[in-house]
């Protein structure tokens, strides 16, 4: 698959091309050569797997619930997945405190209730969170800055664990940092609970610019945009062969509308996640129904009208400011 | 049709790994050009010889396209034209699936076959594995299945007037989900009467795989499915 035969940003490449530096433990299956025609061993947990099920998830919309009823609604209106979690980033913008990872039994209610894939959320750092989040079968682990960090210098090393994790970024060097400690899946921070994508588009847009200007780079000026961006050289290398991240990337944080998501489509993201603009508007079921088409039809303004008529009141969004409630969640993660 | 009329397979968009179908199928090459074209509205769908349904989450596939007004067009189709189902694909092209979503959902048909979805559970026991095919380019060369969340076939009984099943590729009975382990009697761990076992197989004109061929760099099934499925399908019409 060479870079000029790429057919669109959307494609995301295969595996091996994104196996992780020291996957020594996770590597792709050797296929056996036994003359009997036994089959190989499987292995479970390898990061093509973990990768695999975010391109499944690619044209899709993700959305944030808070319990069973809320998940069966997603469902029914065309959810690719459901993020469980307590409370939507809006209430943990009012509420202030520590926000932690949610109660097992809650999120094992939500997958009770429906077929799609369920991730949860924890806390940027907190590798227990993710290992108890992981023994009860979730399908996929948010390392969030929605929830308070739970640790100032160390993201979690996601590699040893069998469960894939999403992680936020803000720009480049960012999402390759969270790649390379095995991520398998990035999203933009935005800046979840305010219904404002703002930042969001900054997110995405500084995320494209950078990959645009390593893909014009030669290994020389490589070197040197790595350092420059905290990044480890040999993904930064795939980028710029790929012309994209070399895993799949949504976008995340404020995005309220139809057209905010194909807005989000349109800059180049493979998909989307929806947090409070869901079910803190008048009609979540018709909003939800409206949002995943639009994840579909993003080119076609036509289909794109038709969906965002009568869709009742979007949630209240906030400016975004030095003084927003619950402070800039953006800048949380390293 | 002459030398050099495209044979255009269909790439159902609505949600999903279709983008990767794209990369693998362009890498295809047989007498005639190959064109593909990606399929969100009723138009794109009629000039299409061949279609491919990829992986995704079939609830959402399938909402989306009876929102887009192409379920029944899809179900024609089926009826008539070579279709490939991938995962999420397979499931849609079953007679029958178990594990639907409360209330039940839409399937499209086409193969006489029952899937259980998430036959094996959450991601967690999601996996790859090399296996071996029957009738795609180096049968000796392994292919590197990848199952995410897949889904099981429990059963394939062709009915009377439908054309016969080849099974393509199978599993080892090891592999299978708890539950669904098959306690055999014998050494032999591929019984062909166990279709659990089962992970590729072909009906007449139509291909269902369990995994995901499309996540691999390797074009093998895309090319079985233009000049096994596609290709006999468009002589035959002429």
């Amino acid at each position: 698959m060479s870079a000029q035969n790429e057919p669109s940003r959307a494609a995301t490449p295969a595996l091996s091309a994104t196996g992780p530096p020291n996957g020594a433990a996770h590597a792709t299956a050797a296929p056996t050569r036994s003359a009997n025609r036994d089959v190989g061993n499987s292995h479970l947990g390898t990061f093509g797997v973990k990768s695999g099920l975010a391109q499944m998830l690619k044209g899709g919309v993700i959305m944030d619930v808070t319990n069973a009823e809320q998940a069966r609604i997603a469902e029914e209106a065309g959810a690719c997945a459901v993020m469980a979690l307590e409370r939507v980033p809006a209430d943990i913008r009012r509420d202030g405190g520590v926000a932690r990872m949610s109660d097992p039994q809650m999120i094992k209610e939500i997958i009770d209730a429906v077929t799609i894939p369920v991730m949860a959320k924890v806390r940027i750092g907190h590798f227990v969170e993710a290992q108890i989040i992981q023994a009860i079968g979730v399908d996929y682990i948010d390392e969030s800055e929605v929830l308070t960090p739970a640790d100032e210098q160390y993201h979690i090393n996601k590699h040893p664990f069998k469960v894939p994790f999403v992680c936020g970024a803000k720009n480049l060097g960012e999402a390759l940092r969270r790649v390379s400690e095995g991520a398998a899946f990035i999203r933009t921070k935005g800046e979840a609970g305010t219904g404002n994508v703002v930042e969001a588009v900054r997110h995405q847009r500084a995320v494209m610019a950078d990959i645009r200007r390593a893909s014009a780079m030669n290994d020389e000026e490589l070197y040197v945009f790595a350092k420059d961006i905290s990044a480890p050289f040999h993904l930064l290398k795939e980028v710029a062969r790929l012309k994209r991240l070399p895993v799949v990337s949504f976008a995340a944080g404020g995005i309220a509308t139809p057209a905010d998501a194909a807005l989000m489509m349109q800059l180049g993201c493979d998909g989307v996640f929806v947090g409070s603009g869901i079910f803190k508007s008048g009609d979540p079921a018709k909003r939800a129904r409206a949002i995943v088409q639009a994840v579909t039809h993003y080119n076609n303004p036509k289909v794109l009208a038709g969906i965002s008529e009568g869709l009742g009141e979007a949630m209240v969004g906030l400016n975004i400011d030095d003084n927003v409630k619950g402070g800039r969640l953006a800048s949380r993660g390293w | 049709m002459g030398e050099g009329n495209p044979i255009v397979i269909g790439i159902l968009a609505m949600q999903g790994a279709f983008a990767e179908h794209q990369v693998l199928l362009q890498k295809v090459r047989v007498e005639r050009p190959i064109k593909i074209v990606l399929i969100r509205q009723v138009e794109d769908l009629a000039k299409c010889d061949g279609l491919i349904i990829p992986g995704g989450e079939s609830t959402t596939i399938a909402l989306l396209a009876r929102l887009a007004g192409l379920t029944e067009p899809l179900r024609e189709f089926v009826q008539k034209k070579p279709v490939w189902g991938t995962c999420a694909g397979a499931i849609l092209l079953s007679k029958e699936a178990e594990g639907m979503k409360k209330g039940g959902q839409e399937l499209l048909g086409g193969v006489d076959i029952k899937t259980a979805r998430n036959g094996w559970g959450s991601q967690v026991e999601s996996f790859e594995a090399p296996l071996y095919t029957e009738g795609l380019r180096e049968p000796n060369r392994p292919f590197n299945c990848i199952f995410i969340r897949a889904p099981v076939i429990t059963d394939i009984t062709p009915s009377a007037l439908s054309p016969p099943v080849q099974i393509i590729a199978r599993l080892s009975a090891l592999l299978l989900p708890r539950g669904q382990q098959i306690v055999a009697e014998d050494e032999d761990d591929t019984d062909p009467r166990d279709p659990q076992t089962v992970v590729a197989l072909r009906q007449g004109r139509h291909l269902v795989t369990t995994f995901h061929p499309e996540l691999t760099k390797d074009d093998r099934f895309h090319e079985f499915f233009v000049k096994q499925c596609v290709l006999p399908a468009l002589e035959e019409s002429k």
